[in-house]
């Protein structure tokens, strides 16, 4: 007989992958802190649990099996039994290998109360359970068993520097509150309070009128310009000018008013010696 | 059967001809200390490097020369160490030295051995822990022909910071390593969940032995997704090294082999993209310049004080090396850029958004504190994978000037109306002596000449 090489290999591989490994009465027990069973069911590798498993501070989760080739229902030790926590929200993980006995049987605790370094600290959602079976000559099991809820945790430890690797808070600087001024009505009918005397003199001025007759003289009224300008550099110092300008302008325009003034009060002095 | 092979490779070189290349930023020659008998099983790997335009020198690591370092200076701008079988790679290559390597800014690819090595304490210095000589990672998943010790990792898009681009499953044979907090570290290719470091003689005693070491408790054992295969550490001053868990993830052999039929697995462009990143190709920022100016409409020259209660503007322009061109670009996709106003404590701390108009351009606008004193702008952006970004700009905060506060408050009109109102009274008092008549000396003269 001729058989092809490739009906040879297939042959061979179906021969390696008939070594399929079950587990034999696979349980998990939770019970409480005075040994009354909460919650005893048996899972399964086909599907998984649907109700999440709830611990308390005293609980305590007993899993147990055997594992068994499917062909003989003999008990295999295999290399590698892991039970693995993992946090999908967060990323944390915990894998823990469950002792194994030479013919298969397998025991594993947990109780919140001592808790276990491998166990990732809890968040909002709840932790995912799987089983982990691989060894050497068999196909390999992965599978979810149930969901785990476990007592609130501390977060997990972060380095110092880990704040400055990511979006850190904003700061806002609060200064002192604007300076508060009084109304403006107010200010308004005070600074009309102060031309009070202005009213007065109007009035008394309609009454006497001054006469102003050697306004226009040429003697007098350079003076009185200069009288007015110096009071203008005044109000034009208080609104923008330096004092060092100011001191220029004042410099000058005082030399003016010298002269001017010298003139201006000669010939009063002299029209009233007449 | 030997003539297809050789064809393969001449039919990849000639494609990677092709490619584009991509530039480092920081230099082009490269070392690398490779046994010579194994030169050509990295072929593909160092071709690909040639393409892109870095210079490759081969040292055997029993020879003295090229030296890395010579007089405080380093030779090379890169090195690559691909010999963990060697039991020394020569008086220059000791852990302190690739220390002094990474402070001189050459960026380094070390690939860990799976037996006790010198490089062992090297990784321990840069917080990452091994797992004990003689116990490479094994996983017995996905199920298939390699030996456990052969792993095929997927690779999601995203999951590094390092890896830019799509990548197809890697074949990986080597030790896995466990990670400390330090936020320098960056795993690149995280070991599969169900795997885990063990000896690849498995005896009736092994699995015993598992639990055992984890009932050592700390780190008695390596396994999960936790673990990375590949990780890559950036140092404070922007060097970048990349430990890699095994010499084999740069072989051709695993670059042509298939994880899935017809698909090639990613060895290659996962080599290419580990080297891109430590050598400073991808993800290399740096700051052009910054500037600050009074928030006035026409004024862009920096002021050399400020005083309380300005508003201040505040510009920093970011570029980031373009590996294909071979130049810096600026680049505004920095989404969580953040200014700090700082004199001793942070006083401000406000998001720095990208300009539209500019690309580059990253501005914010803010009112200085009512504190006087000397303040410092600070940009002080990290982000793992990245380079950091450091700037501070020192400028004196000082109080307002005797003319400086506000002036002309409604609160003081009566004031002013008084103060102007003297003055007013003042020139119409003057004009009217000066200008009026001495009516009682006029009318007496006039009364007295009039009586004559």
């Amino acid at each position: 007989m001729i058989f092809s090489p490739v009906a040879v290999l297939l042959l061979a591989a179906s021969a390696v992958q008939a070594s399929v490994l079950t587990l034999q009465s696979p349980k998990f027990v939770v019970t409480d802190a005075l040994g009354s069973q909460l919650r005893a069911e048996p899972f399964s590798l086909v599907h998984r649990t649907g109700t999440p498993v709830k611990l308390e501070a005293k609980d305590t989760l007993k899993i147990t099996f055997q594992v068994v080739d499917k062909e003989d229902g003999k008990g295999v030790q295999p290399h590698q039994t892991f039970i693995r926590f993992f946090d999908p929200s967060t990323g944390e993980e915990g894998i823990q290998p469950i002792r194994v006995t030479g013919g298969g049987k397998a025991k594993f605790e947990l109780n919140p109360s001592k808790p276990p370094l491998y166990l990732p600290p809890t968040s909002t959602e709840p932790l995912k359970v799987s089983l982990i079976i691989g060894t050497p000559n068999y196909d390999p099991i992965t599978v979810r068993l149930f969901d785990l809820i476990l007592p609130a945790s501390q977060p997990a430890p972060t380095h110092p520097d880990e704040a400055s690797f990511h979006v850190r808070p904003e700061l806002h600087h609060t200064f002192r509150p604007d300076q508060k001024l009084p109304p403006k009505a107010v200010s308004l009918f005070f600074a009309g309070l102060t031309f009070a005397p202005w009213v007065v003199l109007i009035g008394l001025w309609s009454q006497v009128t001054p006469r102003l007759t050697h306004l226009f003289s040429p003697s007098i009224l350079p003076f009185i310009l200069s009288l007015v300008a110096f009071e203008s550099l005044l109000l034009t110092y208080w609104v923008k000018l330096r004092l060092g300008e100011v001191l220029l302008y004042g410099a000058g325009l005082g030399l003016v008013t010298i002269f001017t003034g010298r003139q201006a009060l000669s010939s009063i002095s002299s029209l009233r010696k007449d | 059967m030997f003539g297809f092979r050789r064809w393969c490779l001449l039919a990849l070189s000639a494609a990677s001809l092709l490619c584009v290349d991509a530039k480092s930023s920081t230099g082009d020659s490269v070392l690398v200390v490779v046994d010579p008998s194994n030169q050509d099983k990295y072929s593909l790997f160092f071709d690909g490097l040639k393409d892109s335009g870095y210079k490759l020198t081969f040292r055997s690591p029993k020879a003295e020369k090229p030296v890395v370092i010579a007089d405080d200076v380093p030779n090379f701008d890169h090195v690559i160490l691909l010999a963990p079988e060697a039991r020394n790679l020569g008086k220059d290559i000791t852990p302190q030295s690739i220390v002094q390597l990474l402070s001189l800014k050459t960026n380094v690819i070390v690939t860990l051995p799976t037996k006790q090595s010198p490089l062992h304490s090297l990784a321990a210095e840069f917080g990452l822990i091994l797992p004990p000589p003689g116990s490479p990672l094994i996983s017995y998943f996905p199920q298939r022909d390699t030996p456990s010790s052969l792993i095929p990792i997927p690779i999601e898009d995203h999951s590094s910071p390092a890896l830019t681009k799509h990548i197809e499953p890697v074949w990986f044979s080597g030790i896995p390593q466990a990670l400390s907090t330090n936020p320098l570290l960056i795993p690149i290719l995280r070991a599969p969940a169900e795997s885990f470091a063990s000896e690849t003689l498995v005896t009736s005693g092994s699995a015993d032995a598992l639990v055992e070491s984890a009932e050592k408790g700390g780190e008695g054992l390596w396994a999960g997704s936790a673990l990375a295969a590949v990780t890559g550490f950036q140092a404070t001053n922007g060097a970048r090294i990349a430990f890699v868990g095994g010499a084999e993830v740069f072989s051709d052999e695993l670059a042509q082999k298939e994880v899935a039929p017809y698909v090639k697995s990613g060895n290659a462009d996962f080599s290419r993209e580990v080297a891109a990143w430590t050598f400073q190709e991808n993800l290399v920022l740096r700051i052009d310049g910054v500037e600050h100016h009074l928030a006035h409409e026409n004024t862009t020259v920096a002021k050399e004080q400020y005083t309380n209660n300005d508003n201040v503007v505040f510009s920093a322009y970011v570029s980031k090396w373009d590996a294909k061109q071979g130049r810096w670009e600026p680049y505004s996709g920095l989404k969580d850029l953040q200014l700090e106003f700082t004199m001793l404590d942070p006083f401000i701390r406000t998001a720095l958004p990208p300009v539209r108009a500019t690309p580059g351009k990253y501005s914010t606008t803010f009112r200085a504190p009512d504190r006087h004193g000397v303040f410092k702008f600070i940009v002080d952006y990290k982000r793992k994978g990245w380079t950091s970004l450091q700037s501070s700009t020192t400028v004196p905060v000082v109080p307002p000037r005797h003319d400086g506060y506000p002036r002309f408050l409604s609160a003081a009109w009566p004031y002013y109306a008084g103060a102007i109102s003297t003055s007013v009274a003042f020139l119409l008092f003057s004009t009217a002596w000066l200008a009026g008549e001495a009516r009682d000396r006029s009318s007496k003269k006039a009364k007295g000449s009039k009586a004559e």
